[in-house]
């Protein structure tokens, strides 16, 4: 499927290796963003265990991010598993021009990825909590 | 003593004025979506250029000294940046502005630049302050609001020395002080008598005004350890939080809606009375010392006794159920309406030797701040006052 932004090869392959990397204990968070004046989506940072407050102070606070996040979830019979997530970065100070390419690009990098879960946050550093990502995903 | 210099800009209200950093531009707007730049030409103020980009009355205008940027608010929700740059065709120094999206739902009302000239911030109707820094990234001015707990429209704001705290006076009659620190633009600044570990949004303090009344106006003063405010119930309070708390002078002079520091112990105010009084005081206590306005030959009431105040005047006419036997065409005063503005003109901010006042009748007046007039005939026209 063709957009205004494109994917390279690179990113395409470190979002598989992300993807199937074993993971035993920690979250684990890939930070992808996008280049306005070459249309291309880059690869920004990788962490391989990281809390959400450390996470959300990473992320700019007016700059649209995607995180692809492999949350480790404790469900409440005990059980530990890593689903894949990926959260929408969209604080609403971001520069409008931005923000559109950021919204139009979504679907297709959410199939590059291969992911089904997407969690919208749009408010920025407050709303990154462990809590609100609990929430959303113990169902 | 140096009397003071009257430039008549416009027939209708000057609704904001900013000087440039040596004193000889200075941008207004006359009322209307347009701010006109102005230079001295020897005689009076001239208009260089127009800035013409807003959709609604312009509320309020802000010259940054050192960067050379202008900043102007407006009731059409928006502010704008003015930098100069010279013009591609004609090579020309033009002002060219870029749009400040201040995501607010109401008019914005008073725009202020922070000392160090890395951000502004705007107040508003929409009862929150829109803190405004510029993002090198997306090349965009990015703002972010202060909104709790302000409850009515914010009326006047002014930064503290240190580039982080900011005063604001509300309608909702309470004056605050915030923190309105940006992680990526500020140093996290040194302790204060106002606090110290401030994330964004922290309230420093909240005072009422005395009797209930909007805080028309703000201001630190220079070193940043006090706070002035004035409000409509007529009375200007001074708040050291390090010291006594709250130093509070009730006057019984038609209310202020504007002040500035001249130096760490004096404070010029001005408002509905058409003429600057000038406050003095410390830690020990405040007092109103006189006012900046001695005219008393100037106008047809030559000979007569300097009736300093307007409310006198129409306590007067009510009474005699007449204008008065002359002509009372004009107030004896130098300014013939409310004086909105009154701002630091020349010296430095711990010595201000001249201030500058524009207002409701059109009028840009420089005052030399030590002329402090005889507060004589007040105090006989005070002692006659009965309510």
């Amino acid at each position: 499927m063709s957009g205004t932004v494109d994917i390279p090869d690179d990113v395409k392959k470190s979002l598989r290796k992300f993807r199937f990397a074993r993971r035993d204990a920690g979250s684990a968070a890939l930070i992808v963003k996008i280049n306005k004046a070459k249309l291309i989506m880059e690869e920004e940072e990788q962490f391989d265990s990281i809390s959400l407050e450390d996470l959300s102070e990473e992320l700019p606070e007016n700059s649209p991010r995607f995180v692809l996040l492999s949350y480790e979830l404790h469900h409440r019979d005990g059980r530990k598993s890593f689903p894949l997530v990926l959260i929408n970065w969209a604080p609403s100070t971001c520069e409008i021009g931005m923000l559109t390419l950021h919204a139009s690009s979504l679907i297709q990098f959410q199939n590059a990825a291969d992911v089904s879960k997407v969690i919208e946050i749009r408010d920025g550093t407050e709303s990154l909590t462990k809590e609100a990502i609990d929430a959303k995903l113990l169902v | 003593m140096s009397a003071p210099e009257v430039f008549p800009l416009s027939v209708g209200p000057i609704t904001g004025h900013a000087f440039n950093a040596d004193r000889s531009q200075v941008c207004v707007s006359l009322n209307s979506s347009d701010a006109q730049v102005m230079a001295y030409d020897g005689t009076g103020w001239k208009t260089t250029e127009t800035l013409s980009e807003h959709d609604k009355l312009i509320t309020s205008i802000d010259w940054a000294p050192n960067s050379n940027r202008i900043v102007t608010c407006s009731q059409d929700r928006n502010a704008y940046v003015w930098t100069q740059v010279p013009d591609p065709q004609t090579g020309e120094l033009t002002w060219k502005p870029t749009l400040v999206l201040l995501r607010i739902n109401r008019a914005a009302t008073f725009v202020r630049w922070s000392p160090n000239e890395d951000k502004f911030a705007v107040a508003s109707g929409a009862r929150a302050i829109a803190i405004c820094s510029f993002d090198e990234e997306n090349n965009w001015w990015v703002s972010r609001l202060l909104k709790k707990p302000i409850r009515s429209t914010v009326l006047s704001i002014d930064w503290h020395p240190n580039n982080v705290l900011l005063a604001a006076g509300s309608a909702d009659q309470k004056a605050r002080v915030f923190s309105a620190f940006i992680k990526d633009v500020d140093k996290r600044p040194g302790p204060t008598v106002w606090g110290d570990k401030l994330p964004f949004n922290t309230i420093c303090g909240e005072w009422s005004s005395p009797n209930g009344g909007w805080v028309h106006s703000v201001a630190f003063s220079p070193s940043g350890d006090a706070m002035a405010f004035v409000s409509h119930d007529s009375s200007i309070s001074i708040i050291y939080p390090g010291g006594p708390g709250v130093i509070t002078v009730k006057t019984t002079i038609l209310p202020y809606v504007t002040l500035t520091w001249t130096s760490e112990s004096s404070i010029v105010t001005a408002g509905h009375d058409c003429q600057p009084h000038v406050f003095q005081g410390s830690e020990n206590g405040w007092a109103m010392v006189g006012s900046l306005d001695s005219s008393k030959g100037t106008h047809r009431h030559t000979g007569q006794r300097n009736q300093i105040e307007a409310f006198n005047r129409f306590r007067q006419a009510d009474s005699r159920g007449s204008q008065g036997e002359e002509d009372t065409e004009l107030l004896p005063t130098v300014h013939q309406n409310t004086i909105t503005s009154v701002r630091a003109f020349d010296g430095s901010p711990d010595r201000v030797t001249r201030v500058s006042t524009s207002g409701v009748d059109g009028r840009l007046v420089l005052w030399d701040a030590n002329a402090v007039g005889q507060p004589v005939g007040l105090a006989g026209k005070m002692a006659g006052l009965r309510m």
